[in-house]
């Protein structure tokens, strides 16, 4: 794997010899899933996408644990990086974008960058796809035609001999000498985290609705664990086989959590909560003593995400958005 | 002076721009939109003249019939009724990519004389002043699209020579540039402002003006314009909207004025 010092740090694993990936129940709870899979320093591949099924309860783990030095890897990262940063978790972010849309820029993001304490490795969306489907694939790199004639690409060519290609590489494509295409490398992440709508104890995992970035991230990744609302059997799975999105080689550990996506959406179960991701906002426009206070009400000072959900939704705010989104779908 | 969002005429210039963007959208076009001012303005051709628009976004949605407002590409209410609720690969590969978009909406904080976006960061690199959200899918849209769409307000700040970053690449440095990158040739950018609506000169590839908001003359598009701006042959005065334009834009896409109330007060002076 071509990677860079922050993709192969003290937590990178081998692709091969899973013997997790092979045990047949992987139910764990999320205390347990984060403490086992995810160390200091790790590349996180990061589920989700705006105000989509990111996967809070699992990144609310891992603030609670307060594992550092983390390579934040997706396509769109969102509320759940944000908040890992503000709690000063995040050292590299390997990403398309960050932000929220309508709800404004990942405040914490932005000064960690602006302030020098975080580094980027900027990619467009594709880009980082291609990245992830050269790591799903098992093969070293990928091409693709965007980022030419960007400043996405690496200033001063990196391509000398013996000297590494850095994050992309221009070459002419063998098979019609004078046409450019930029050549990405394989992203395997040490661990990802995702939500998804359903899964069994072997780690069978169901994704409806948009899928993201996920399923090639999930493929590339050593380890993975899947947080989901609903936990079904085995037998259901092998009842509708199509409908498996991930096949349980792919995952690690399984975690049931309801509302785990809260306060973004998931397609079928329920819509995302504005007044929560607003107040989030709030606070990481603020600046650091908010983001502290924020993490330390919502978080640090909760003993799991139902202790969060219940202090910061409660069941009345949870069925209104499981109504907002049987509403729409 | 400074006029009030809604003109005394009875439409807002924000109102304008997106019907006057929708105006670029033909139907059959396969569109590729993220969500706002753009979805308003691809939503709005769908509903008048052109009924064919497929809409693509890019969190994997395919063919939706979108519900009125979605906030993000995230939200249910831009899958709505979709063919299918895909992958990033799906749409970003399998159709962007690969050749089967018409149209993609684009935005940023700078676009330059050559069409050049910046949704990076505001001074060069070494010299950040400001981060930016990043590329998302723009980069992908305007190495991949034919036709971009930009809508933007007029100022001199996002108008500059050259962009401290190019993210998503327009004409880059001029005529064959995009060629001599590996990017396909065929591509043009049309920017919905405000003052105007600016198009590449086809043999300069510079941005120019085609038309006119109405009531802005040449010297106001200039005065807001941080390179020199030339006026197409036959520029002409955007016409105004209708008050069928009207009713389905405030009715049936933003009823409640999920974007459009965002209209900030535009100084007179700048006409």
């Amino acid at each position: 794997m071509p990677a860079t010092p922050a993709e192969s740090g003290p937590a990178s694993l081998p692709m091969t010899a899973q013997p997790a990936t092979r045990s047949t129940d992987k139910l764990m709870t999320a205390q347990e899933a984060v403490a086992r899979y995810v160390r200091p320093g790790s590349v996180l591949g990061m589920g989700g996408q705006n105000i989509g099924r990111c996967p809070m309860a699992l990144t609310h783990e891992i603030i609670r644990q307060r594992i550092g030095g983390l390579t934040v890897a997706g396509c769109n990262l969102s509320i759940a990086m944000d908040q890992l940063v503000g709690a000063g978790l995040v050292s590299r972010c390997i990403c398309g974008s960050g932000n929220l849309e309508r709800f404004g820029t990942t405040f914490c993001w932005r000064r960690a960058i602006e302030e020098g304490t975080l580094q980027v490795d900027d990619y467009s969306h594709l880009a980082m796809v291609t990245r992830f489907l050269a790591g799903e694939m098992g093969v070293p790199f990928m091409p693709t035609r965007s980022l030419l004639g960007s400043d996405l690409l690496p200033r001063v060519p990196e391509s000398s001999p013996g000297a590494r290609a850095g994050k992309a590489l221009v070459v002419d494509n063998p098979w019609a000498p004078g046409e450019p295409v930029v050549l990405v490398p394989a992203l395997e992440p040490d661990v990802s985290i995702v939500h998804v709508q359903r899964a069994d104890r072997m780690g069978n995992l169901v994704i409806e609705g948009f899928s993201t970035h996920e399923p090639e991230m999930i493929r590339a990744s050593r380890r993975v664990i899947a947080s989901c609302e609903e936990l079904v059997s085995t037998d259901e799975i092998r009842a509708h086989p199509e409908q498996t999105s991930i096949p349980f080689l792919h995952v690690s550990a399984v975690v049931v959590q309801r509302f785990g996506a809260y306060p973004t959406s998931v397609h079928r179960y329920y819509d995302y909560d504005a007044a929560q991701v607003s107040a989030y906002q709030a606070a990481a426009r603020a600046g650091a003593p908010a983001v502290a206070e924020y993490l330390n009400e919502r978080v640090w000072g909760c003993a799991g995400f139902d202790d969060h959900l219940a202090r910061t939704a409660g069941p009345d705010t949870l069925e209104g958005l499981r109504q907002a989104m049987q509403a729409i779908v | 002076m400074v006029e009030s969002a809604a003109r005394s005429d009875g439409y807002s210039h924000q109102e304008l721009m997106v019907i006057e963007a929708a105006r670029h959208v033909r139907d059959g076009d396969v569109v590729f939109v993220g969500t706002g001012l753009p979805l308003l303005a691809t939503t709005f051709a769908q509903r008048t003249h052109a009924p064919n628009v497929v809409c693509v976004i890019e969190s994997g949605v395919i063919a939706p019939r979108v519900r009125p407002t979605p906030i993000s590409v995230s939200d249910p209410k831009v899958m709505y009724q979709a063919v299918r609720l895909g992958s990033l690969r799906d749409v970003l590969g399998c159709l962007l990519q690969r050749g089967l978009i018409d149209l993609g909406f684009l935005g940023g904080a700078q676009i330059d004389r050559y069409g050049n976006i910046n949704s990076t960061q505001i001074g060069v690199p070494g010299a950040m002043q400001r981060r930016l959200p990043g590329s998302g899918g723009g980069n992908d849209m305007a190495s991949h699209c034919p036709r971009l769409l930009v809508i933007t307000r007029h100022e001199r700040r996002r108008f500059p020579e050259r962009c401290d970053f190019i993210t998503s690449p327009g004409f880059l440095d001029g005529p064959g540039a995009r060629r001599r990158a590996g990017l396909k040739d065929e591509f043009a950018v049309t920017v919905v402002t405000d003052l105007a609506v600016l198009e590449n000169d086809p043999v300069t590839c510079a941005l120019r003006v085609a038309q006119l908001m109405p009531g802005v003359t040449l010297d106001g598009v200039r005065a807001e314009t941080g390179f020199p701006i030339e006026a197409a042959p036959q520029a002409r005065e955007v016409a105004p909207p209708t008050p069928t334009d009207l009713r389905v834009l405030r009715q049936e896409l933003d009823p409640a004025r999920v974007y459009l109330k965002e209209e900030e007060p535009v100084s007179g002076s700048r006409r």
